[in-house]
Formats: structure tokens, sequence, C-alpha cells
């Protein structure tokens, strides 16, 4: 359990808009993911946490930091191109809009197929077919969907799809760029009980990105919360859920609606005053396992 | 207490390739002057559409199939695309789901604020439609309003935008709102500022708010009163809590059970099994008896009607039969949370 | 956050100063690569008799013997000057040549170019009105018809039936002999070509104006403009339209030369003096000053409206700057 897969050290990833001016979507992240854990990465749109994955999965290079999965750093071309037939294989990653990841002009057999094709593996189960319906199953759908275009399926079916398509190549890491966002609550808790399934029976290592942090208390082991770029807190999910240090997590925890209507009429909620966030701080460990971006001289 | 809107019977169908889908079926409901009445449902289940029929802003295919809508006391079903304009932004408006699309990217904010008031006084000098655009932002929470009013929808953030659009759908003072899943484009901090700030303009001003919203969670905050609605249906319909304390339908049990925050320290989230049905031929007996676990024999044969719980709780479901075996619900009392 | 605009320029001139470069060593060496001999054009039947000696002499005159990157340098001097040679055919200084004519086809360009413009505009936003109604059936049924019938066959179909047939109309020429400033006569004489012109390329803008408006009224801000208690008519015109406008003024400026150019042929079938007549007659004789000239106004004219519609896109359209903008807070200086 304890050995890490993904050590991610002072990554940081700036997009150029023109000459003069540039996003930091990453500012010096450092987070570690072990082997078999599920690790979750909360925060709003535009704090940088779908950069992140995308570094992660060498869709951008990051501009500065290191990226080391199985002890090979991703980032460095060199070791990427030695290893890269392993690297493709055993990462995949499930985006937040299945209607435009998914190609609507193939069946979801062949879409299920595809990444097994590409990397010349001989279907375990006999044919592609068999392990499209397999994986299928796993999901939870049966093979009748087998021949349907992404068109016919809802979202919850299309996400379902787009997990069996990750899964069939068994991979060791699968990073879930916000899987539910678009999804009904109903939905939502059915592909979040699917990736835990997934973990549990399967020893599959998930990243799983969220923008809020209702769905991640039941999913993940740890969380890190990130804000404008910067890893604000990281701790293990009872511990944050209990015992939150930094402003931001707080005012996010608060945002989670309770299910009362007379308790959630008055409960105050916790805003995020934006102008107070300090960029400067130091990640400090406040407890085991439980780190904080606080400025030093607040010790 | 005098309804100020009345649907009786309502159905509404869309032609579509694959047949004609029954989206909204035989929905009746009341709204009263100054409350908030939430619709919830999954995705498909025609509670969008339910909103556009009210105001008649149905695509083309769509059609209103039988019923009527009543607005105080008068019946609107009929009137016509000219009558309706004299209605829309004086008596109904609405907030879309999606702010950045649904304001014009090319126009300062400010200025398409200021026609939704020229819309319906358009002898009103300069300087008064500027102060009340003014008036609009301050009220919405848009701060620095002098400075904001001549920028465009993308130099605002979501919530901002969101807003914006709140001052345009209040711009002529309506007494209804209808509010279409308004916080799920947005962050989840803003979700609750958004809300809020509906609640707030609902106490200041006393408009009455029909916000539709997947998600039971969010809109306990500020919702009076709850309709649950089903394959076009509405399966339940009752006071917050009435609903969330004493839910009676199995469908709103499988939507509250599904929450996460009402399964802390369950090892795996309830879920509601399968996916709603297709609306283009819906089943004649109970939509949701498939996916019911507390299914009777009888739901498989016959539509439920809606039983009577108190004045203001009403439930389709047999479970509510005096013939039917008692069912104690998995869920519900003040101890949930 | 606002750019320079001396570098904005600047850059846009210098993009236009290398197209125009490439252009012309592009045109230059691939109208001599073309089989034929170019004293055909300015000895006309005399070459056929000309010894090789005489021949010979004759193209070292013409300065056609140098190897072809000493002609084109040699050509380039003379053109800063202002100095394009003559015309092999017509023995004429190249500028007087096409002088004398490009009043013509800026007459029929020009005018037709605006009609199109207004016609398209017009069909479009009707067509977009009455959505799916008869009207909107019939005009797109009709225009699809038209822009199917090749330009020539429509040219010599309407001389056949207004010229020839009825004789309402003249069938050829830019005016009547010896009537050169009669305005009515000239504007006789251009309907025919000019309804050539407008019908071939109307419809395709007619079609995008049309689309273009159906797309934007299934955006939501249409929904929230109906919802505030607009009418069409406001919608249509005050939001639809205006988003875009900007996009079809700038294609607008892109298709100049397009509409302007597709004059030749009509200007060949119609007998019209013009510049089309002229370039279809340079390049088929070898007349390479001429030819290049034309070729050279051609170009620069599609360059400079590829320039001109891109800098009217981003000045009318918000949106394009928005890029550069993006949220302020986020934006740090580097």
């Amino acid at each position: 359990m304890s050995e890490i897969l993904l050590d991610v050290q002072h990554l940081s990833h700036m997009f150029r808009l023109s000459k003069h001016a540039a996003i930091q979507a990453v500012d010096d992240v450092s987070f570690q993911i072990k082997k078999g854990e599920i690790f979750g990465l909360v925060g709003e749109s535009g704090s940088g946490k779908s950069t992140v994955a995308r570094c992660i999965m060498n869709v951008f290079k990051p501009t500065a930091g290191k990226i080391l999965y199985h002890g090979i750093n991703v980032c460095d071309p060199k070791e990427f191109r030695r290893n890269h037939k392993m690297l493709e294989a055993t990462r995949q990653i499930i985006f937040q809009d299945s209607a435009s990841s998914l190609n609507r002009r193939m069946t979801v057999a062949d879409i299920i197929a595809e990444p097994m094709q590409i990397h010349r593996i001989k279907p375990p189960r006999g044919s592609y077919r068999a392990e499209g319906a397999f994986q299928l199953y796993y999901v939870g759908m049966d093979d009748s969907y087998l021949d349907k275009y992404p068109a016919e399926l809802s979202g919850g079916q299309r996400q379902r799809v787009a997990i069996a398509r990750a899964l069939s190549m068994e991979p060791e890491l699968l990073v879930a760029d916000e899987p539910v966002a678009s999804l009904d609550v109903s939905i939502q808790a059915q592909i979040i009980n699917l990736f835990k399934h997934c973990n549990r029976d399967h020893g599959h290592t998930i990243l799983f990105i969220a923008h809020d942090l209702s769905m991640v208390e039941y999913l993940c082991d740890r969380v890190g919360v990130m804000y404008r770029g910067k890893l604000v807190e990281l701790a293990p999910t009872g511990e944050l859920y209990a015992n939150p240090q930094h402003p931001y997590t707080r005012a996010l925890l608060s945002a989670i609606p309770i299910p009362d209507p007379i308790a959630e009429r008055n409960r105050p909620k916790t805003e995020f005053d934006e102008l107070s966030f300090d960029k400067d701080g130091v990640f400090t460990e406040m407890a085991p396992g439980h780190f904080v971006l606080r400025k030093e001289n607040n010790r | 207490m005098e309804a100020l809107l009345k649907i009786e019977n309502l159905s509404v169908g869309i032609k579509s390739p694959a047949g004609k889908v029954q989206a909204v079926r035989d929905v009746s409901f009341e709204l009263h002057p100054g409350e908030v009445l939430a619709i919830v449902g999954e995705s498909g289940c025609g509670k969008s559409m339910l909103c556009k029929a009210i105001m008649k802003l149905l695509p083309k295919s769509g059609k209103i199939e039988g019923g009527r809508i009543l607005a105080n006391g008068i019946d609107i079903t009929n009137y016509s695309e000219k009558d309706m304009r004299k209605l829309r932004g004086k008596l109904f408006s609405f907030v879309f789901q999606d702010p950045m699309s649904a304001l014009n990217p090319t126009i300062p904010i400010g200025q398409q604020i200021a026609e939704a008031i020229l819309v319906h006084e358009p002898k009103l000098p300069k300087e008064q439609v500027y102060n009340r655009v003014i008036s609009l932002m301050e009220l919405v929470g848009i701060r620095q309003p002098h400075e904001r009013y001549k920028l465009y929808p993308y130099n605002f953030s979501g919530g901002m935008r969101q807003r914006s659009v709140m001052a345009i759908a209040l711009a002529s003072n309506p007494k209804i709102l209808l509010a279409d899943e308004p916080t799920t484009a947005l962050d989840v901090t803003i979700q609750a500022q958004i809300l809020d700030l509906l609640k707030e303009i609902q106490v200041k001003l006393g408009t009455a708010t029909i916000l539709v919203s997947h998600d039971l969670g969010v809109v306990a905050r500020c919702a009076d009163r709850v309709a649950i609605m089903y394959a076009g249906k509405i399966v339940e319909i009752g006071t917050a809590e009435e609903i969330y304390y004493d839910p009676r339908h199995p469908y709103t049990w499988g939507l509250m059970q599904s929450l996460p925050a009402l399964n802390k320290g369950r090892d795996e989230l309830k879920t509601i099994p399968g996916m709603p049905p297709s609306l283009v031929n819906p089943p004649a007996h109970d939509a949701f008896a498939y996916r019911n676990e507390y299914a009777l024999e009888m739901d498989y044969h016959q539509q439920p009607p809606m039983f009577q719980i108190t004045d203001t709780h009403y439930a389709a479901t047999w479970l509510l039969d005096p013939r039917a075996p008692k069912v104690a619900p998995p869920i519900g009392g003040k101890a949930n949370v | 956050m606002r750019k320079n605009p001396f570098a904005y320029y600047g850059k846009k001139l210098l993009v236009f100063l290398v197209s125009v470069f490439i252009l012309s060593v592009a045109v230059f060496y691939i109208s001599r690569l073309a089989p034929g001999d170019p004293l055909m054009s300015y000895y006309g039947e005399r070459t056929e008799k000309m010894s090789v000696a005489e021949k010979n002499a004759a193209r070292e005159k013409l300065g056609l013997n140098d190897p072809i990157h000493i002609q084109y340098i040699r050509w380039v001097e003379n053109a800063a000057k202002g100095d394009f040679g003559i015309s092999f055919q017509y023995k004429q200084d190249v500028m007087e040549v096409i002088g004398s004519r490009i009043g013509n086809t800026l007459l029929l360009g020009g005018i037709g170019f605006v009609l199109t413009f207004a016609g398209a505009l017009l069909l479009g936003v009707l067509c977009a009105w009455f959505e799916d109604k008869w009207i909107d059936k019939i005009l797109c049924k009709v225009g699809t018809l038209l822009s199917c019938i090749p330009e020539f066959w429509l040219s010599l179909m309407l001389i056949l039936v207004f010229a020839v047939t009825l004789h309402w109309l003249p069938s050829s020429g830019a005016y009547d002999v010896g009537h050169q400033n009669d305005t009515l006569n000239r504007i006789v004489h251009l309907i025919l070509p000019m309804t050539v012109v407008v019908l071939q390329h109307l419809w395709y803008y007619a079609y995008m104006i049309r689309n273009k408006l159906l797309e934007e009224t299934r955006a939501d801000y249409v929904l929230l403009g109906k919802s505030k208690g607009l009418s069409k008519k406001e919608i249509m015109f005050k939001h639809c339209l205006r988003n875009i406008l900007p996009s079809y003024i700038s294609i607008m400026a892109i298709s100049v030369p397009h509409v302007v150019g597709g004059t030749y042929i009509v200007e060949t079938v119609f007998s019209y003096p013009g510049i089309g007549a002229l370039s279809y007659e340079s390049a088929r004789f070898h007349d390479y000053n001429l030819l290049m000239v034309l070729c050279m106004m051609t170009g620069v004219l599609v360059i400079l409206c590829n320039l001109i519609g891109g800098i009217i896109n981003e000045k009318i359209d918000p949106r394009i700057k928005a890029n550069e903008v993006v949220e302020t807070s986020e934006v740090s200086k580097v």
C-alpha cells in the first residue's frame, strides 16, 4: 500500500497568451499518490486541477517541475520515449464531457476495443467484441448496447462507456477529470460507486478530480484542494472534513448543501475573500499527513 | 390565498425523429405570490419544458397539447405571441442555466439590462433608464455598477454573468421568476451565493419563484415548496418540510438517498437502479415501477392517482392506497442529518 | 493590454509585402514556363516567316534571352520606377492598355458587388424570417437552381432571350459606337452582364446569411430576449443580425476579388471591354508584361481584401479581442 506510484514534484505550468501575458495555471504543486489509493483533487474552475491531470498524462509539458511515475520522469522526452509503450498502456484518462470525448461515428464496441487494437493487445476473452461485452457488463450495461452510437446513450451511459474503454487496458493509474460534473446527482452516485468498485476489487489507482467536495468524501482516501494554481491543503479525507485549516477549504465545505431545509436555511455560509488569498505561503505539515498553505510567521 | 399561477392538467408534446416525446404529462400545480417552488427531477423528466411551456417559449417542434395555464385567474393558454410578449418580463421572466450563452456576447451588459426595461417602458428618459439599470445591478450584487455598465459578458466571471441575467429578468418587476438550473453551471461557492440572492430577492421584492434543479440538496436552502417530477409527471408535491422530513413517494426516497450527505459512514452510495423511461411512448402504468424496489403489482397495471396526505402534501404512488401494505420509508424524519 | 498600433499594422504590412513578393516571383516564373512563343504576340503572323537569326535578334531586343532570374530582377527594377514595360500585343505601355479598360471592369464588378452584397443580405434575412414557410422554400430552390447554371450558359441564354428574340437589350460591348458619353446607353449595356454577375454570387451569400441567422436564433440569448418581452423584429435585427454582420462584412471583404474577378468570363461572353477579356488574351498570347501586371493587380487585391477583412473582423467583434484580455485577475505580466 505504501509504494508511491505517482510523484508530482514542484509542478508548474504557464499558459502563454501573448508575448506579454501569461496565466500561471499551476504553481509549484507537489503531491504523491500511493499505489491502490484514490486521490481527490478539488478546486473551482480555473484552479488548475485539470491542467495538473493533463500534465500527468503528457498532454501538456510542464514549465517546471517533475512528474515521476514508477520512478520514470514522464516530463523528460528521452525517458518518455524509452517507456512510452508502458506509459500509454498503464495510464488512462476519463474526461468530463463524454459526449465530445467519444467518437460520434464509432459504435460502443469499437470505442471500447480501440485502445487494445492500437496497442495490439490480444483480447483475453477471444474477440474484441467479447472483450467489449465483458467491459460493458463490468460497468453495468448489457451487450445490447454494443452496436449503439454515443448519441443514442444518456449522459450516464456515455460516461460508463468512457470508463469501460479506460478499463479495457487494465490501467494502473486512472485519471478521472470531473467525470460526474455534468451528470444528475442520482446518476453521479452510480458512477461514484463504479469507481469505488474498480479501486477495491481491481486495485486501480485513481486520481479523481472534482469541483466540489460532496462526492469526494465517499470515494477518496486523501484529498488535495487547489485554488488559483496552488495546492492550498492536502489531508486524509476524514481529517480534511473534520479539521479543515485553509479558509478556502472551509468555504468549499460549507458550500456542500445539506438536504434539511430548516438546518440549511439557518446555516451561515463561509465566504472566501479572494483578496485575502496569500499565494506566497509555505506548504506546512500541521498534523501527520495534513499539509496547509500558510504564512510561515503564523507558526 | 389566490394563486398567482395555476397550471391545470398541462401536457406538452415535442416532435422528434423518434416520434412524439410526451415531455410534460398532465401536470397541475399552483404558485402563490412570494413563494419559492422548487421542481426537482432527473434530466429528461420534462422540468425545463414545463417552464418553457408556461412562458410559451417552446421550440418550434413543441406544442401545448392539453390543459390550461391561468395567470391571476386569466386563461393565457391560447394567448397570441403578441399578447404573450406583453406578459413576458412583466408577469414572468426566465433565468437560464448557462449565463454565458444567455447573454448576447457583442452587447455591453448595461445595455442588455436597459433593453429589458425599455421593452415595457419605451418612453422612459435616458437618465432614468440608466439609474434603474444601476440600481438593478446593485440589487443583484454587482459591485461597481457604473464601471461595469459598459463591460461585455466575457469580462465577467460566471457568477457575475448569472447575476446580470437575474438583473435582466428582474428589470420590469415580474411577479414570477422561472429559474432553470440557475446554479448548475457555476462553481460551488458561487452556487450558494446565487441561491441566497434568489431568496433575498424573493424577500425584498415578493417575487414568486419556480426553481428547477436536479439536486434536492441544492434546493433545500431556499425552497418553500418542492415538487418532484418523474417522466413528465409530478409524482410528489408538498412543503419543503414535508418533502424532506416526510417523503412518501419511492422516487423521492431514491433521490434523497443518493445524496452524499445522507450516506455518511456508508461504504457505498445508495442509488436508483436503471434509467428514466423514454417519453416517446411512456408506459400507461406507473413509469417508475421498473426502478422501484417497493413496486406493487398495481404499479404495473394502472397509473396511481395523486393521493392527498395533508392539505399541502400530495403523492402519486399506490403505496398510499388504503389497500396497500404498509411500508416504512427508508428515509425521513429530522434524524436523517 | 492595448497593443502598440505601429507594431500591429507594421506586422500586417510585412505580411502584405512578403505575400506580394512571393506572388510576383511565382507569376513571373510560371508564365514563362507555359509552352508557346511570346514572339507571336508581338509580331503576330510574321513570326512564322522569320528566320532563326531574326527570331534570336527579336528575342534579344525584347530581353527574352537572359536567364529568368535576370529578367525578373530587371522587371523589378523597372517596376520600382513605375515602368512596367510595353504590351507585346498592343505595342503600348502596359498601364495605358489597362487604364483604358479598367473603368469598365470596376463599373461592372463594383456595382455588381454592391448589388450582390445588399441583395444577399435582403434575401438572407427574408428567408430566415420566414423559415420553412413557402417563400423561404421557393427562394432556396430557385437559388440552388440558378447557382448550378454555368455563367457562360446563363449569359448565352440571356442574350438569346433579351437581345436576339426580344431585342430589348444589346448583346455585347460597353456602349454603342458614337455613344461613348451617353450614360443611359452605358447602363443599358451593363444590364445583362450585371444580371449574370449578381445572380451567380447572390445565392451563396444569401444562404450564408440565412443559415448564420438561423443558427443565431437557436442561441440561448434569443430565448432570454423573448423572455424579456422583445418582439421577433427586435431580436432579429438588434441581436442576431448585429452578431452576424461582422463576419458577413469580413467575408464580403475577402470575396471582393471573387466577385470582381468573376466578371472575367462574363466580359468574354458579352465582349465587354474590361480587364477580364484582357487577361484572357494576355495569357493566351504570352503577353508577359501585361499578364504580369494583371496578375499582380488581382493578387494584390486578394491579399489586401483578406487583410482588410481580418482587421474589420477584429475591430467590430469584441469576442475576438476577448482572447487577448481573458480575465485580468489571472493574467500576470511576464
